[in-house]
C-alpha cells in the first residue's frame, strides 16, 4: 500500500476536477446533432484526434503489457508493441478513403460497399459486434483501474472499476465526443510528461543509462539492449517467423479496414478530423507518438529489470512501471503520478464508452428501430446506450477472471481468418457481402477447431500463435473466395457510386472504367 | 527532388500514383526509427541518436513529398463532402437506397 499526503490528495482531486471540468466545457457542443455528440461535427484539426489516438491506446493496463514484454524479452520486446504500425500505411491509403466515404461508422461502412440483404446482414453483426466489444473493453480496462487501487490503497477490487469508470461517464454523458476529445488531449499531455518524467527518474535511480548497461554486462544480459536479438528462424520464443508475421499482419493491414482491433477507435478519429489531410495527419500523429511512448518505457523497465533481475511471477513483473513511479517519486509527487494513472484510465474508457454507443445509436437505433428519428431523439438515445455501456462494463469487469479465455478467443475472430477479407473489401472489386459474410462465420468454426479442438484431440500439435495465423488465413481463403467467385458481384451502380467517392485503392478496373464511360471521373491517360 | 511532382490538378491527385507509395514506404521507416531510435537514445547509445536524426530526415521528406497532393485533393473532396452526407443520411433512413 501507498501513502498519500495532502499534497498528494490535492493533486489528485484538482485532475479530477480538471479532466471533468474540461469535458463538461463541451455540453452545449455535444447536444447539437448525432454528428456533434459522436464526431464532434466532424470538424478537428488533425492535432486533436492524434492527440486522442494516443491517449486513447495508453490505457491502465498498456504499461503493465509493456513491462511484461520488455522485462521478458529486453529492447525486442519492443517489437510486440510495434503492432500500431499499421497506421504507417493507413494513414496515407485506408484512412484516405475511409474518411471519403464520410461513414459514419465500420458498420455504416458496409452499407456504401456492399449492397442489399448482404449489407445489412454484416452491418447489423459489425455494429452489435462493436457494442459488445466495446463493453468488454470496458471491463477489461475497468477492472485493471480496480486491481491498481486495490494494490495502492487497499480498496476492494469493484470500488476503483466503479469509481473512475462513473467519474468519466459524467462528462461522456453530457458533451459526448466533444468531451472525449477534448479530455483527451489533456490526459495525453499529462499522461505524456509523467511517462518521460518516470523514465528519466527510473534511468537515473540506478545511477545512469551507464550503470544500466555495465549491470547488464555484468549479469550476461547484454543482449537486452539489442533491438534486434532473435532467437532463431523458428526455433525459441523469439523467432524471426513471428516477426516477419507482424510486420505482415500490421503493415500490409494498413492497406484494409478493421484489420486490427484499433481500427474502430481510429474510424471515429478519422471522421472527425475536419479534413481528409486532417485524417491522415492525426492517424500518423497517434500511431508516431503511441510508438515514441513504448519506446519511452523501455529503458525505464532495462532500469527496473536491473534493479530486480529475478523476478518469474509475469503478475509481478508486469507492474513494473507502477513500481518504479511509487517506489522512486519523492513525496508530494507520488499524487500527481497517481493523476497521471487516472488521466489515461480516463481517456480509454471515455473513448469506448462514446464508441460503442455511436455503433448503438446510429447503426442499431437510427438504421434499424427508428429511422425518422430528430436529432435531439438521436442525442438521448445516445446518452441512454453510453449509460448501459456503463452498467454492462461493470458486470464484464466482475466476471473478467473467468471469461479471459474467451476474450483471447474473441480476439482472434478479429485477427486471423478476417483479417485477408477485410482488406479484400477495400482491394478488390469483385469481393462482395456473401463472400465476407461467409469469412467471418468460417472464421468462428475455424478459430474453434485450430485453437482449441483439434490440438485437445491430438489431430493437430499446439502451434504458435503466429502460425496458427497463417493457417486460418489459407483454411479460411479456400471457403470464401469460392464462395464469392460463385455468388453475383455487387450491383455495378453500387459499386460506381462507392468509387467516384471514396477512390479505393486495387483491383478496381473494371468499376473505373464503367464511370470513366458514365463522365464521373475523368479519363485515365493512355 | 527529381522524379518526384510537386504540382497537381484535382482530378490527377484523386488517382494513385508513386508519391503515395514512396510516402507509404518513408511513414513504416520512419515509425520503425522512433521504435528502435528513441529506446536507445534514452540509454545514451550513439546509434538512437543517429537514427533519429535519420528518421527526422526521412520524416520530412515523406510530408514533402505528400503534402503537395494530399492538400488539394483534400479540398477538392470538401466541396463535394455535403452531398455524400446527404446519401449517408437517406441510407440510415432508408430513404432512395
Amino acid at each position: 500500500m501507498v501513502t498519500f499526503t495532502i499534497v498528494d490528495w490535492f493533486w489528485l482531486a484538482t485532475y479530477l476536477v480538471l479532466m471533468i471540468g474540461c469535458g463538461m466545457l463541451f455540453y452545449r457542443l455535444g447536444r447539437r446533432s448525432e454528428s456533434d455528440f459522436f464526431l464532434a461535427g466532424r470538424g478537428l484539426p488533425w492535432w486533436l484526434p492524434a492527440a486522442s489516438v494516443y491517449a486513447t491506446h495508453t490505457a491502465t493496463d498498456t504499461p503493465m503489457w509493456v513491462t511484461g514484454v520488455v522485462y521478458r524479452h529486453g529492447l525486442t520486446g519492443l517489437w510486440y508493441t510495434f503492432f500500431p504500425a499499421w497506421c504507417a500505411v493507413s494513414a496515407f491509403v485506408s484512412t484516405r478513403i475511409f474518411r471519403r466515404s464520410a461513414a459514419f461508422t465500420q458498420a455504416e461502412w458496409q452499407s456504401l460497399r456492399f449492397h442489399g440483404l448482404g449489407s445489412e446482414l454484416l452491418r447489423g453483426w459489425v455494429a452489435g459486434w462493436q457494442v459488445f466489444m466495446n463493453m468488454f473493453i470496458l471491463g477489461w480496462v475497468g477492472i485493471a483501474m480496480g486491481k491498481v487501487c486495490n494494490y495502492l490503497f487497499g480498496w476492494p477490487t469493484w470500488l476503483g472499476l466503479v469509481v473512475f469508470s462513473t467519474a468519466t461517464a459524467i462528462y461522456v454523458l453530457a458533451a459526448g465526443y466533444w468531451g472525449v476529445v477534448m479530455a483527451d488531449f489533456q490526459q495525453g499531455l499529462i499522461a505524456f510528461l509523467m511517462i518521460v518524467f518516470v523514465t528519466v527518474i527510473g534511468i537515473w535511480g540506478v545511477g545512469g543509462p551507464g550503470a544500466i548497461i555495465g549491470r547488464l554486462q555484468e549479469l550476461g544480459q547484454a543482449w537486452r539492449l539489442n533491438p534486434f536479438h532473435f532467437t532463431g528462424w523458428f526455433s525459441g520464443d523469439f523467432p524471426v517467423a513471428w516477426f516477419l508475421t507482424m510486420l505482415v499482419i500490421a503493415l500490409v493491414g494498413g492497406l484494409g479496414m478493421g484489420t486490427s482491433i484499433d481500427w474502430y477507435v481510429e474510424a471515429q478519429r478519422i471522421q472527425s478530423a475536419r479534413t481528409v489531410k486532417d485524417a491522415a495527419y492525426s492517424i500518423w500523429a497517434g500511431s508516431a507518438v503511441t510508438l515514441m511512448r513504448n519506446a519511452m518505457w523501455a529503458p525505464a523497465i532495462l532500469a527496473f529489470f536491473v534493479m530486480y533481475p529475478n523476478i518469474s511471477e509475469v503478475s509481478q513483473y508486469e507492474l513494473g512501471w507502477f513500481r518504479l513511479g511509487f517506489e522512486l517519486l519523492p513525496p508530494g509527487m507520488v499524487g500527481f503520478f497517481f493523476a497521471a494513472i487516472v488521466a489515461i484510465h480516463l481517456s480509454t474508457i471515455s473513448t469506448h464508452l462514446n464508441l460503442g454507443a455511436m455503433y448503438g445509436t446510429r447503426d442499431i437505433y437510427h438504421h434499424y428501430i427508428n429511422p425518422q428519428a430528430t436529432e435531439r431523439q438521436l442525442v438521448w438515445v445516445g446518452r441512454l446506450v453510453t449509460g448501459i455501456l456503463l452498467l454492462g462494463s461493470f458486470f464484464f469487469g466482475m466476471m473478467m477472471e473467468n471469461i479471459t479465455q474467451w476474450l483471447i478467443f474473441a480476439l482472434w475472430l478479429m485477427a486471423a481468418g478476417v483479417w485477408l477479407p477485410n482488406i479484400l473489401q477495400v482491394v478488390w472489386w469483385r469481393f462482395n457481402s456473401w463472400g465476407y459474410l461467409v469469412s467471418w462465420i468460417a472464421n468462428l468454426g475455424l478459430s474453434w477447431l485450430v485453437v482449441w479442438i483439434l490440438p485437445a484431440f491430438g489431430i493437430l500439435p499446439e502451434l504458435p500463435d503466429y502460425q496458427q495465423f497463417w493457417l486460418l488465413m489459407a483454411l479460411g481463403a479456400a471457403i470464401y473466395i469460392p464462395v464469392t467467385l460463385l455468388t453475383k458481384p455487387e450491383p455495378m451502380d453500387h459499386l460506381v457510386r462507392l468509387y467516384v467517392m471514396a477512390r479505393p485503392i486495387g483491383w478496381w478496373g473494371p468499376v473505373r472504367r464503367e464511370a470513366e464511360r458514365r463522365g464521373l471521373i475523368p479519363k485515365t491517360a493512355g | 527532388m527529381a522524379g518526384i511532382r510537386r504540382q497537381w490538378t484535382p482530378a490527377e491527385a484523386d488517382n494513385w500514383s508513386k508519391e503515395d507509395w514512396i510516402a507509404v514506404i518513408l511513414s513504416c521507416l520512419s515509425y520503425v526509427g522512433i521504435l528502435t531510435g528513441v529506446s536507445l537514445a534514452f540509454l545514451l547509445r550513439w546509434q538512437g541518436f543517429a537514427i533519429l536524426v535519420i528518421t527526422a530526415v526521412v520524416t520530412w521528406l515523406m510530408f514533402r513529398i505528400i503534402d503537395p497532393k494530399l492538400s488539394v485533393l483534400s479540398r477538392d473532396y470538401e466541396q463535394k463532402q455535403r452531398e455524400y452526407i446527404e446519401r449517408l443520411e437517406k441510407i440510415a433512413r432508408w430513404e432512395g437506397e
